[in-house]
């Protein structure tokens, strides 16, 4: 008869085992809330371009306004990537010779497209308006932030559900008046006071809605 | 209690710091790569948005360029006076009747005016603009001009004689068609704003060669702005 029996010493782990009973559920939810959520998946993705584009150059530098090159986005929901006639207005002229340039010129003389890549994807059914943000004062850095100084263009918001509602129930302190909603360095908390921000939401008549059908078509 | 044990207990106690350390770090660091989807629900749909790609077309834009000749609806272009600052064979001296000379007409000719054209003639019109300035300062380089630049000065709008004299519609047609080095805006600026900017900038010429006898009797600066 040779039952096995745990040896005595193994009572002494009894508690060990409980707590740990207890951890890891509580360790599998915290990781797949982490883990999983899209500040993790989503945020920080920065694709290759086929074109070393600088916005901090060209926004942050030379001061060009986001609507240079962005014309739709107080028109349309889609804010457009510029055709390659717009890098041309001044490459034509400026650094015509630089290899970096090289695609845009191809592009140019060809007439296909420089193929961009979408650095700010949504999921195909959710539905966002550009211009219904712009042309009431939430400006370009809630949610892209400082454009002006990246190199490379990376996503710093997660571009969630959650995300989005966050502004959608307190939109107060996102809103700046419409002239300044291309300045990527104005900030609305330290330029005004919470009243002035509560008389901007009064004006634009801001009550953003919950409702499933705003943005899901 | 065999040490063994304890050791293989503590270290994968260790191990399980091991994942959160990993995430923590994919959350503050660039990646290049497609966002991973753990759940897929609709987000890829068959369907083309704005600007999306069609890899059936030789150009693979989903979004077809219009066929040659064709007329989109709403722009016939018959009214040379609006499209083409035209009138009777002359440049247009005045507004088109769509463009009525407001206050915010002129306003809105000034935003525009900062976003497409101050960045090389200057928000003044003096024609000190930056990409203007980094244009001069790559062409004066040491070593010659950088990756082939070439670069004219751009125009002062304001105190140029060529510029000055200009009537509206010739304004509104340099901005629409472009003249020697400068593009044509025609495609990036819709109609009514190319006038806006065209009266815009007449207005710059005029504030700048004000005189004090053009503030009307009775307004003190601070009111007249």
């Amino acid at each position: 008869m040779s039952r096995f029996l745990f040896p005595r010493w193994t009572n002494a782990l009894l508690p060990f085992v409980l707590v740990l009973g207890a951890v890891a559920p509580l360790y599998a939810v915290m990781f797949v809330a982490y883990g999983f959520s899209p500040k993790t998946t989503e945020a920080g993705y920065m694709p290759v371009q086929p074109v070393a584009y600088s916005h901090a150059v060209h926004a942050g530098k030379l001061g060009i306004d986001c609507r240079y090159c962005h014309t739709t986005v107080e028109q349309a929901g889609f804010a457009s990537v510029p055709a390659t006639q717009t890098c041309m207005n001044c490459h034509t002229q400026i650094h015509r010779d630089s290899p970096k340039l090289e695609v845009v010129r191809k592009s140019y003389e060809t007439g296909m497209p420089v193929e961009w890549i979408k650095v700010h994807k949504l999921g195909d059914y959710a539905y966002f308006n550009h211009s219904a943000h712009i042309t009431r004062g939430v400006g370009c850095v809630e949610c892209h932030g400082r454009v002006d100084q990246m190199e490379e263009v990376s996503r710093v918001s997660p571009l969630s559900m959650g995300w989005c509602l966050e502004c959608h129930r307190n939109p107060t302190d996102r809103l700046r008046p419409v002239d300044k909603v291309t300045s990527m360095a104005w900030d609305q908390k330290a330029e005004m006071t919470r009243q002035q921000r509560e008389a901007l939401q009064q004006t634009f008549n801001i009550h953003p809605s919950e409702n499933c059908s705003t943005c899901h078509r | 209690m065999p040490r063994l044990f304890i050791y293989v207990g503590l270290i994968l106690l260790l191990c399980l710091l091991i994942p959160p350390a990993v995430i923590a770090r994919v959350r503050v660091t660039p990646n290049s790569n497609l966002p991973v989807h753990f759940i897929q629900d609709m987000d890829f749909q068959s369907k083309f948005k704005a600007q999306s790609v069609n890899p059936l077309f030789a150009d693979r834009r989903a979004v077809r360029p219009p066929v040659d000749s064709t007329v989109a609806r709403g722009e016939t272009y018959v009214d040379a006076y609006f499209y083409d600052g035209v009138v009777g064979g002359q440049w247009a001296t005045t507004l088109p009747p769509q463009i009525p000379l407001t206050m915010a007409t002129l306003q809105r000719g000034q935003q525009r005016f900062n976003i497409y054209c101050s960045v090389c003639h200057g928000e003044t019109g003096a024609g000190d603009g930056s990409v203007n300035q980094k244009a001069m300062e790559l062409v004066a380089n040491t070593n010659g001009p950088v990756n082939g630049t070439v670069w004219v000065q751009a125009k002062n709008l304001v105190h140029d004689e060529t510029v000055s004299v200009q009537p509206v519609g010739q304004l509104f047609n340099t901005i629409t068609n472009g003249i020697r080095n400068m593009a044509g805006y025609g495609s990036q600026i819709p109609v009514a704003d190319r006038w806006a900017i065209a009266a815009y900038v007449k207005s710059l010429q005029r504030s700048q060669n004000a005189h004090p006898s053009d503030v009307p009797a009775g307004v003190t600066l601070a009111e007249a702005k």
